[in-house]
């Protein structure tokens, strides 16, 4: 297995520390800049969230999910009319997020993935449309294109620094959980079934069951995702479901580096640190993200994180070999 | 007792089967990509969008409006060639052994391509709502009075799919597509260029997209993002209809549009874009493989 035999060749300590060292500066990272990029990180950790659970399922298990957002959104939708139209509190509105969406997960995954692994693709995008229509039409309840406003957990002005811990330690969570998942036997099964999924099935593994679980999974952390950002960004609009928002994440865990823990981390805070510095661009951004991707995907496979590696490799062979000729 | 108005309920099933036969088109346009190539083109949406784009600039800066007809042609030619290029640099690879996961590759690559068409033409043409002229005056099918754009547009469509069909089966490309869909390698054995055959055939599944983009541009206006909706339906028929049928396609197609109609009529017409996919959920759960399945041979 490739994912676990380089940390014997780069180093576990070497790796260990320098992951310690950025945890530091993340955690430090508040006391340095001001109140806008506070707020930039903390939608990057939201898409950090995002895009390590969409690679669970796209990247490790192989099975293409394009209502990634859509399932963020109906978490956000449900926590929030939750609490706005039963009095629920927060926390208990946040909780039922992942259930709904995990809920919706499930029906679609019983449909879809007893087929090849296209179907839910496709039926994952109508689904993703037809959610972002209904939500619009139903403005008596939602609100619709007008968007809802919802109950933030830290009610006040100036609360950017809560915020940030709070996604900063969501993002972390989910990224701990996902790590945990695929160095457990759930994660040999998903990365059998990516890799031969008929080998698996021989081996006797039911896939089915194993996939509907990856999608469950990978939704109902969307889903926890979408709860919290609705009730941090204070309202929610249908337009968190524009297909532009899945193409966001799609960018993010390629230009990282698909199929590893720490590439879906760097491509979100990089590209929603790009996005977010240079906005008088506009389009363009989208632009330059769309032909990295396509190079990414057509040239090398394995992003920023691979590239890294590769170095890191290259690096400590040539030590070897040096210390050989000595 | 409800009486019912027959005049009216024909209205609405012929209602259904204009539109439902217009979706075929881009429907019929990604079936086809995917039954010669086993993958689904993402940014077909993009490719109507640039097909109604072309038809725009095509009918009101050279040619007028009255050879609208001569517009479709060409901006279905500018898009076949752009499909051409875009396979030849982008889905060529995928098959000459450099990508590992094909349909992982092609996922990611078609959905950059959205995202770039998207984005250009954000750049280019600016966020702005553009409506050309439509093409033929009001006029009426049987008893349902439609518009002329929407007149027109099923008739081209009628057109474009008898030449698709007669393509298919009379002639020696045709046959050779069909060998492709069955059997890629046992074409290859009869010495037929398979990596030219993919390129003609995503040039002419985009074109049949771009024609659909160009005939409708009238009714649905043409915006950066106006082909979601019909690629929403597209994917919906081919899945219902079966993955890689053409007869499927069709069959789909008119069944959709009728749904649509009739639940848009009897239910609520707010719904009516949502109606499709309760239909292809309902179809996945009863019979999976779509109504019509086609059958795969492995080499």
């Amino acid at each position: 297995m490739k994912e676990i035999s380089y940390t014997k060749i780069t180093g576990f300590k070497w790796y260990s520390l320098s992951i310690a060292a950025l945890l530091l500066l993340v955690a430090l990272l508040p006391f340095s800049t001001g109140q806008y990029y506070l707020q930039v990180f903390t939608v990057a950790f939201y898409y950090v969230i995002l895009a390590s659970s969409w690679n669970l399922l796209a990247g490790y298990t192989g099975q293409f999910s394009l209502a990634h957002h859509a399932f963020a959104a109906i978490g956000g939708y449900t926590s929030a009319l939750l609490v706005t139209n039963f009095g629920l509190p927060i926390w208990l509105g946040i909780l039922a997020a992942p259930l709904s969406s995990a809920l919706m997960g499930f029906i679609l995954g019983m449909l879809c993935l007893r087929m090849r692994a296209i179907y839910l693709a496709i039926a994952t995008w109508a689904f993703a449309e037809s959610v972002r229509i209904t939500i619009s039409m139903t403005y008596e309840i939602t609100r619709g294109d007008l968007g809802l406003a919802v109950p933030k957990i830290f009610p006040g002005i100036g609360q950017g620094v809560a915020y940030y811990y709070l996604f900063l330690g969501l993002a972390a969570m989910t990224v701990l959980v996902i790590m945990f998942i695929i160095r457990s036997r759930m994660g040999y099964y998903l990365r059998a079934i990516r890799n031969d999924e008929m080998v698996a099935r021989v081996m006797g593994i039911n896939t089915t069951r194993w996939k509907i679980l990856a999608f469950m999974l990978s939704s109902g952390i969307a889903g926890i995702a979408g709860a919290f950002y609705g009730h941090y960004n204070g309202l929610l609009t249908p337009v968190m479901i524009d297909f532009n928002e899945m193409a966001f994440i799609v960018i993010m865990v390629v230009i990282g580096g698909i199929r590893s823990i720490a590439g879906p981390v760097i491509g979100a805070i990089l590209i929603e640190l790009l996005t977010e510095t240079f906005r008088e661009f506009g389009e363009i951004r989208m632009v330059v993200f769309a032909l990295a991707v396509i190079a990414i995907a057509r040239l090398y496979n394995e992003g920023a994180v691979g590239a890294v590696r590769q170095g890191a490799q290259w690096i400590s062979r040539r030590k070897q070999a040096r210390e050989g000729v000595n | 007792m409800v009486t019912i108005d027959w005049t009216l309920l024909s209205q609405y099933i012929i209602s259904g089967v204009v539109i439902g036969l217009i979706y075929s088109l881009m429907a019929m346009g990604i079936t086809f990509i995917y039954g010669i190539m086993r993958i689904i083109n993402w940014s077909m949406g993009e490719f109507y969008m640039i097909g109604g784009y072309l038809q725009y600039i095509i009918i009101t800066h050279f040619l007028g409006v009255e050879n609208w007809y001569l517009g479709v042609l060409l901006s279905m030619v500018g898009v076949f060639l752009l499909g051409m290029v875009v396979q030849g640099l982008l889905i060529k690879p995928m098959f000459q052994g450099s990508v590992e996961r094909r349909t992982e590759y092609a996922t990611i690559v078609t959905i950059s391509l959205g995202v770039l068409f998207t984005n250009v033409a954000v750049i280019g043409a600016g966020p702005f709502i553009y409506s050309p002229p439509g093409y033929y005056h009001g006029t009426r099918i049987l008893t349902l009075p439609v518009s002329g754009t929407r007149f027109v547009a099923f008739i081209g469509t009628i057109v474009l799919l008898s030449l698709f069909y007669l393509f298919l089966k009379k002639t020696w490309w045709g046959r050779a597509f069909q060998g492709a869909a069955q059997n890629r390698m046992g074409i290859q054995t009869a010495g037929i260029d398979v990596f030219r055959l993919d390129q003609i055939a995503f040039g002419i599944g985009v074109a049949l997209a771009a024609a659909a983009g160009a005939l409708l541009a009238p009714e649905f206006y043409l915006h950066p993002r106006c082909g979601s909706i019909a690629t929403m339906k597209g994917f919906e028929i081919i899945v219902i209809g079966g993955l890689g049928s053409i007869p499927g396609v069709l069959c789909a197609g008119l069944l959709l549009g009728l749904i649509e109609s009739l639940g848009a009529v009897f239910l609520n017409p707010s719904f009516r874009d949502v109606y499709g996919f309760l239909f292809l959920l309902a179809i996945l759960a009863i019979k999976p493989t779509g109504l019509f399945e086609e059958r795969e041979r492995v080499a």
